[in-house]
């Protein structure tokens, strides 16, 4: 009753195949099309309620000048205006180049310091699984906890980074302060997620870097080619998606970044590092300008879906090695 | 030509091994002293220099989960000498303890908030990621990156509306509201991560048990679900880890009865600035996310990309 | 070149998924580069553009020569 040895492709059979509809009938209970249904039903009906249900009703808010904090006022449709005023406002442009700065920074450095590290741990020295373990430790952990205690190690003077800096390169530690001081805010909140989240870039070129076999090495050798043409020509170029990967995923994550930062600096000094996200927070949740701020939230809601695809296009390049 | 990709010299091995070992002991420095300052005394952690030997004490803990009051010196004479050591502590400063602070409270919202989405985000996970696997499911690419795509939506562009929604339902600052929350937000990964482990499992199994006669149910819970157990618990992990740690919708949607412990901790400080307290409340919270990722470390690289890259 | 025109005219994913995904990026640079006013007014057009065609292309057809 069954004909299991149609349709049996390489890559149906490595994705897990589907069962082909012929068992179906034979079998007894619900068909597998109510199966499915059921099993899926409850899922998607949630995501519609707690996630495009809201995206719809920001969509509608973000047409009106509605205020979530006077529900009594009258409601106007402004139509597009509340648009058009965040696209030429120059301080959320302000603060899109904020985010730029963090996300620049922050992708370059994790990328440079996370494929180094991830280069230096396949070279299978003794214990790395344990190291490596270690290294991965701050990604794990909550965003709003690490944001809130490094405050504490960026306090001038009694603070450990502020002493270390002061005692390398001979600085008065009681000199300067990481978050209060409008040119360092920045780069304050770039270290702190660095320091947190290089290790998710190492763990993905790790895999791209033991995704190369040593076949290709192997011949490599046998041509004589050199250390430095080999990385050019075979390492760099295979774990490329891998690479490609890990930058989409954080570029995504820290567009959107609001934990980590409004703990840290809260936006400040002024508004140096008031990324979109606490930007936006300001907007709907201090000011009240909900419909305002729902337009806002679609603008970057749209900005990070389009993202998202081209990195869901990434992730199943990769799954297809 | 001694140059090797495939067989590292042993000299390359030791000075990959010393720049790797360096750049952790680094990158764990931070954590470290947290841990190292909720032991002190609040003038040993705001010492200058900063204070690497000192003499551990339980201040930071003691303050962490009592509130407390000044008395008069009169007053402290009629109480009488302290009974416990943790009334010790706090009479150096001529306090008595008044009653347990809202950190407990806090943190079994977060353990309470946590496991409740972690449960039914695996529970529904499981069964659509099954659905997903082994059935013709029409527009299954489609429905897989709307469920993906959740994920990567920005926390307060989609706080606004289930801000608003919460509040109509009476929703908002209940332990419920935010299992629900949480549990929609996981979902993405425990559909993501599970479509994984279960298309691993061999069709075959399942194809021999229905053939002797169970019904598409059993077959599934009867002979998938045990195969699929460390899956199961993986997955479980991920998703324990992110509602533990989230902040954005936790801030935004709770204040008092169902707060959790991320958007508390900060506000422990007060006026006093009690660091050592924080540090414990921090490292009392942290801990356990530490000791997950080490159990997890096998399947920590499948959990962070959804599955994408399995090692 | 030319066989990537081809792919645009017989309406075949891979190209069309390559200039979504441009525009997408183009978009995303226009927000955030710090020179040009206009440019940031108008990026979010060029993203929505981008992420719709992207939405909408992605169900037209494999290439089956690759």
């Amino acid at each position: 009753m069954t004909d299991k040895t149609t349709d049996r492709t390489p890559a149906a059979a490595r994705l897990g195949r589907e069962i082909t509809t012929p068992l179906g009938r034979g079998i007894k209970g619900l068909s597998d099309r109510a199966v499915a249904w059921i099993f899926i039903a409850p899922t998607i009906f949630l995501l519609l309620a707690v996630n495009i249900f809201p995206l719809i009703w920001t969509i509608r808010l973000s047409l009106t000048n509605y205020r979530a904090n006077r529900t009594n006022a009258e409601v106007d449709w402004v139509g597009l205006r509340n648009y058009e005023r965040i696209l030429t406002d120059p301080d959320i442009w302000n603060s899109m180049q904020a985010t730029a700065h963090f996300l620049v920074w922050t992708l370059s450095l994790q990328v440079l310091i996370g494929f180094s590290l991830a280069y230096l741990i396949n070279k299978k020295f003794k214990g790395n699984d344990l190291w490596t373990t270690i290294i991965v430790l701050p990604m794990m952990l909550s965003p709003a906890v690490v944001g809130n205690f490094w405050t504490f190690l960026y306090q001038p003077q009694i603070g450990l980074f502020n002493y270390v800096v002061g005692f390398l390169s001979g600085v008065d530690p009681s000199s300067f302060s990481m978050i209060g001081d409008v040119a360092l805010a920045p780069w304050a909140i770039v270290i702190v997620d660095t320091w947190m989240w290089t290790p998710f870039v190492m763990l993905i070129c790790l895999a791209g870097l033991r995704s190369i076999p040593d076949s290709i090495y192997e011949a490599a050798e046998c041509d004589r080619a050199s250390a430095w043409r080999q990385f050019w020509t075979i390492t760099l170029p295979m774990a490329l998606p891998f690479l490609m990967l890990a930058v989409l995923f954080r570029g995504i994550e820290n567009f959107k970044m609001f934990d980590l930062v409004v703990q840290l600096t809260g936006g400040g000094p002024g508004s140096v590092t008031e990324l979109t996200s606490i930007n936006l927070k300001r907007e709907a949740f201090e000011k009240w300008r909900t419909g305002y701020a729902s337009a806002y939230g679609v603008i970057l809601f749209v900005t990070v879906f389009g993202l998202a695809s081209i990195y869901v296009k990434a992730l199943n390049k990769v799954k297809e090695r | 030509m001694s140059f090797s990709v495939t067989e590292p010299t042993r000299i390359e091995k030791w000075v990959a091994g010393v720049l790797v070992v360096v750049y952790a002991v680094v990158t764990l420095l931070p954590l470290i002293w947290i841990i190292g300052t909720g032991f002190k005394s609040p003038s040993d952690a705001i010492a200058y220099p900063p204070k690497v030997v000192f003499d551990p004490t339980l201040e930071g803990y003691v303050n962490l989960f009592t509130s407390r009051a000044r008395l008069t010196p009169d007053a402290l004479e009629e109480l009488g000498p302290p009974e416990t050591w943790y009334d010790r502590i706090t009479r150096q400063y001529d306090m008595v303890i008044t009653g347990p602070s809202l950190y407990g409270e806090r943190f079994l919202n977060s353990v309470f908030i946590g496991f409740g989405s972690t449960f039914l985000s695996v529970f529904l996970g499981t069964l659509a990621a099954y659905a997903f696997s082994r059935f013709k499911v029409p527009l299954k690419d489609d429905l897989m990156f709307f469920i993906l795509s959740t994920r990567m939506m920005p926390p307060i562009a989609v706080a606004i509306p289930i801000f608003l929604m919460f509040r109509q339902l009476g929703l908002s600052d209940t332990h419920l509201g935010m299992i629900l929350l949480y549990t929609a937000v996981n979902l993405s990964l425990s559909v993501w991560l599970l479509k994984g482990f279960i298309d691993e499992i061999p069709v075959e199994y399942e194809e021999a048990a229905l053939i002797d006669g169970y019904t598409r149910f059993q077959a599934f819970y009867k002979v998938v679900l045990p195969q699929a157990t460390t899956g199961i618990a993986s997955t479980a992990i991920f998703c324990l880890i992110f509602a533990w740690n989230e902040y954005a919708f936790a801030v935004l949607l709770t204040s008092g009865t169902a707060q959790t412990a991320p958007p508390f901790i900060p506000t422990i400080i007060g006026v006093g600035k009690d660091w050592p307290a924080v540090a414990a409340g921090a490292t009392l919270f942290l801990l356990p996310v530490m000791v997950f990722t080490i159990l997890l470390r096998k399947h920590l690289l499948r959990g962070i990309t959804f599955g994408a890259v399995r090692k | 070149m030319i066989s990537f025109l081809d792919g645009l005219g017989r309406l075949r994913r891979g190209p069309w998924e390559l200039v979504a995904t441009v525009l997408i990026a183009l978009g995303v640079v226009m927000m955030m580069q710090p020179f040009l006013l206009a440019a940031y007014t108008w990026s979010f057009l060029v993203t929505l553009t981008g992420t719709v065609m992207f939405i909408v292309v992605s169900h037209f057809p494999e290439d089956p020569r690759g």
